[in-house]
């Protein structure tokens, strides 16, 4: 059950009214935890039982700690059970089919048998979101949550379950536990944040995917023009796509009251991958901060060993994404611009005299590089984009021109939104017609091939 | 193991602001809104509701205005708009001011293998001497699709005389009949019943019934549909510009639509003379025949709207049958003839055309057509009665 499709719409239209009915009373919670399960279950009810044991290891995990000593032992049990789960699930057939090429390579007549598991939808997010509350715990940081249905809501929350954001104890479990003040506000606040994600997935990714899903899907058959359009267009494609996802879980959360963090902040216009990584999927790479980059040493240790700890961070993220080495190799790349840009930043030069519409725009040209090993469908096939890039003929691209208006369009937007000028876009007949126009578009001329969103693979 | 946890602790308080006075406010939790400044407040959101109330309601009554539709003489929906719902139900509207009698029917009664102007609806109109007949066929609707076509587009129906067409074809297979446990992608799915009665072939996700569901009962989404499909080649805005990347979709909405064109017009070899082979059909009997049951609804549909029904059966290619199946087929067209008669309804089951008048099993030719119109017109009471629209409802047909 998608956002964007109407079942997703008749499920919050029984949901909705009824947790608000129930929301002031001891069953609330309950509704909300019964409402997740079933949303959880829809894509596959078998699912239920991982969510469930996952959840209630940690609660016993959290609950052992709280009585004993050897707490380290307790945090231990959570992160190998939870990473374990993850590893075996998500990684199962990545490291078998590596251990197969590994034995054939040693000329070994044994091959493993693939594992042949489904990935279970969300296992990734709500993952690490059980292990940062367990380790928050751990790190005294929070108070262990004695109510299991609160703690399970926590983790099983609808709107951010399949796709995050990948929200902490802090936030999310301390709102369900304080029961915020809830207003109208919430709503129409709620309600505006769905229909920008609701018209970001279906009116704009969905219509850029047509165009990358083509040239991708064969990259050796097009010339440099269309891959790098394709390159292009799947840069806001995945942006559109997962901020649109996010923009969903937020506005529906926000409808119920509990206010999810903020997972993107027009990434495009960063001044450089420091700042793009501070506003892109910001919940992750904030938990990769916290819980990864930190407890290596961070940027103690002198620069050495800050680069490590850096790249490390960023190739287990790349990893985090897909069980692939495409996605190794996109976090390995971004490690490396990081070091440049880091020391880049550090010179007078960059930081004073570079007008920071050119660092957006290296940064942007970098990061679009960096999406052709993220989409791929293998090394070789980025190998061949990359290639073909610079080296192909200039054939016309037959990239449907609406397409990249749109984006021009969204860029704009995003550049007035962070200029002084901004007070237009605050306009009361600015705002109004925005969301007319996008309501209307959706409602006319939008695709209704009610594609997945890209993130719930991961 | 408190699974109320009425009394718990709460989550220290490191990462969130402090309670005061015992209550969260909203602002404990305050997290950044967004990174756009479309964020409506509750009075800004009645505003854009009623905004887009007037335009759902006002845009496909003032697109009517905008947008040519004159038919003219033997007008039949183009094949390319077979789709367009919302264009049948202009259409409706226009037939039923300017024709007396309204043929409805599937590509038998639209006239696949004949031009417009050799269908059954235009062969009655030059017996009758003047332009009395509606071709109201719809090319690939079955009678599934067909009642929830009359119940949802075909409202303005009413207080008409109304010759629908039985194609028994649709009861020839299982298949035909949608009832094979194996899914099956048939005609015009957003017609169907999406959800009672369950239709076996059909296993399409709950979320595309509810948008079926959605379009058919929300006049804006099927106009809306209705510009794809007139204007946009069948696609939506997106696909259609992968396909004309530098054209301005704005100029592809001429507000010209798409005249009658002719289909398949030149398919004059019969089905004989094109060496089809005769069938053994695997006829579903009628009691258990989910198109037979959608066809009676589609009666009482029509009745219902102080319609006068007039049921013609076939006329069946019976000459493609061999085996057991020309038996069961006449079983079944007597058990039909029988309910007809029980229902009081007027009815004629012509004999077979000669066989070199059939395309196919069940499509008659330019010939047939002219030989159908001829014989309907020559029976009595039902000819007469359509004809010449008598006052009171016709009775039965009698041997």
């Amino acid at each position: 059950m998608l956002f964007h499709t109407w079942s997703f719409a008749l499920f919050f239209l029984i949901v909705y009214p009824t947790y608000l009915a129930l929301k002031r009373t001891r069953f609330g919670l309950a509704w909300l935890l019964a409402a997740s399960y079933f949303f959880y279950g829809c894509f596959n009810p078998l699912y239920l039982l991982l969510i469930f044991y996952s959840t209630l290891l940690d609660y016993i995990v959290v609950a052992r700690m709280a009585k004993s000593r050897r707490r380290k032992i307790w945090l231990s049990i959570s992160i190998v059970n939870n990473i374990g789960l993850m590893g075996f699930f998500k990684y199962g057939g990545f490291v078998t089919e590596n251990l197969n090429v590994l034995l054939s390579s040693l000329g070994a007549a044994y091959a493993i048998p693939a594992p042949g598991i489904l990935l279970p939808v969300g296992i990734s997010f709500y993952t690490l979101q059980s292990v940062s509350y367990v380790i928050d715990y751990y790190r005294g940081n929070i108070e262990r949550e004695n109510s299991f249905i609160r703690h399970a809501t926590f983790v099983s929350f609808f709107p951010r379950l399949v796709a995050g954001p990948i929200e902490r104890a802090g936030n999310l479990l301390a709102q369900l536990q304080n029961r915020p003040a809830f207003s109208t506000k919430d709503i129409s606040d709620g309600l505006s944040l769905f229909i920008v994600g609701l018209f970001k997935k279906v009116a704009l990714a969905d219509y850029m995917a047509l165009y990358v899903d083509k040239v991708y899907a064969a990259p050796e058959q097009f010339q440099s023009p269309s891959l790098l359009l394709a390159t292009f267009l799947f840069c806001w494609q995945i942006y559109f796509d997962f901020s649109g996802y996010t923009d969903m879980a937020r506005g529906a959360a926000r409808m119920m009251g509990l206010r999810l963090m903020l997972n993107f902040n027009n990434p495009y216009l960063a001044t450089g991958l420091g700042d793009f990584w501070s506003r892109w999927h910001i919940s992750l790479s904030s938990w990769f901060k916290d819980y990864v980059y930190i407890p290596l040493g961070g940027n103690r240790k002198g620069t050495f060993n800050t680069y490590r700890n850096m790249f490390l961070t960023m190739v287990l993220s790349g990893l985090w994404h897909g069980a692939a080495w495409t996605f190794v190799i996109w976090g390995a790349v971004h490690a490396l611009g990081r070091f440049l840009t880091r020391e880049l930043e550090r010179t007078s030069f960059y930081k004073e005299k570079v007008p920071k519409i050119i660092k957006q725009l290296l940064v942007f040209v970098f990061v679009t590089f960096t999406w052709i090993f993220f989409r791929a469908e293998s090394i070789i096939d980025a190998w061949v984009i990359v290639t073909r890039i610079f080296s192909s003929g200039l054939a016309n691209p037959h990239c449907p021109l609406l397409a990249l208006a749109f984006v021009f369009a969204v860029w704009s937007y995003q550049f007035v939104y962070e200029s002084r000028i901004r007070w237009v876009l605050e306009l009361r007949a600015v705002r109004i017609v925005i969301l007319v126009l996008m309501v209307l578009y959706l409602s006319i001329f939008a695709a209704s091939s009610e594609q997945p969103f890209i993130y719930i693979r991961f | 193991m408190n699974l109320f946890g009425n009394k718990t602790n709460r989550i220290q308080k490191k990462n969130v602001p402090d309670i005061q006075d015992g209550s969260f406010s909203a602002n404990a939790f305050d997290v950044p809104f967004g990174s756009n400044c479309v964020r409506l407040s509750g009075c800004e959101w009645v505003a854009v509701g009623i905004i887009i109330s007037a335009l759902f309601y006002l845009g496909p009554i003032l697109w009517e205005r905008i947008e040519k539709f004159e038919p003219e003489l033997d007008y039949r929906l183009p094949y390319e708009l077979s789709n367009d719902y919302w264009l049948y139900n202009r259409y409706c509207r226009w037939a039923c001011s300017q024709h007396e009698t309204l043929v409805i029917g599937d590509s038998v009664i639209w006239g696949h293998y004949a031009s417009e102007h050799n269908t059954l609806s235009h062969h009655l109109n030059e017996i009758a001497g003047r332009n009395r007949f509606a071709n109201m066929g719809v090319d690939g609707i079955h009678p599934a699709a067909l009642e929830g076509l009359l119940r949802y587009y075909g409202q303005a129906i009413s207080e008409k005389n109304v010759i629908l067409h039985l194609n028994p074809l649709w009861m020839s297979s299982s298949k035909h009949d949608l009832q094979t446990d194996k899914e099956f992608h048939f005609n015009h799915p957003g017609l169907v019943p999406q959800f009672v009665p369950k239709i076996p072939c059909y296993k399409v996700p709950y979320s595309k019934r509810m948008s079926a569901v959605v379009e058919r009962c929300v006049a804006f989404f099927s106009w809306a549909s209705h510009l794809k499909i007139a204007y946009f080649e069948n696609m939506d805005l997106p696909t259609w510009t992968m396909e004309h990347p530098c054209e301005n979709p704005l100029k592809a909405v001429s507000f010209v639509l798409r005249t009658s064109v002719s289909h398949n017009q030149n398919e004059h070899i019969s089905w004989a003379q094109r060496g089809v082979p005769k069938e053994d059909f695997p006829w579903v009997r009628l009691e258990t025949s989910l198109q037979w049951n959608f066809f009676q609804r589609s009666i009482d549909i029509l009745r219902q709207r102080g319609n006068r029904v007039f049921v013609l059966v076939g006329p069946f290619n019976e000459h493609m049958l061999k085996g057991k199946s020309i038996d069961t087929y006449r079983e079944i067209k007597n058990e039909i003839e029988a309910w007809l008669r029980r229902e009081d309804i007027a009815y004629y089951i012509p004999p077979a055309l000669p066989s070199e008048f059939y395309y196919d099993a069940s499509h008659p030719m330019s010939e047939g057509y002219a030989m159908l119109a001829k014989q309907i017109c020559e029976n009595r009471p039902f000819g007469s009665d359509i004809l010449w629209s008598g006052s009171n409802f016709a009775a039965p047909n009698r041997d």
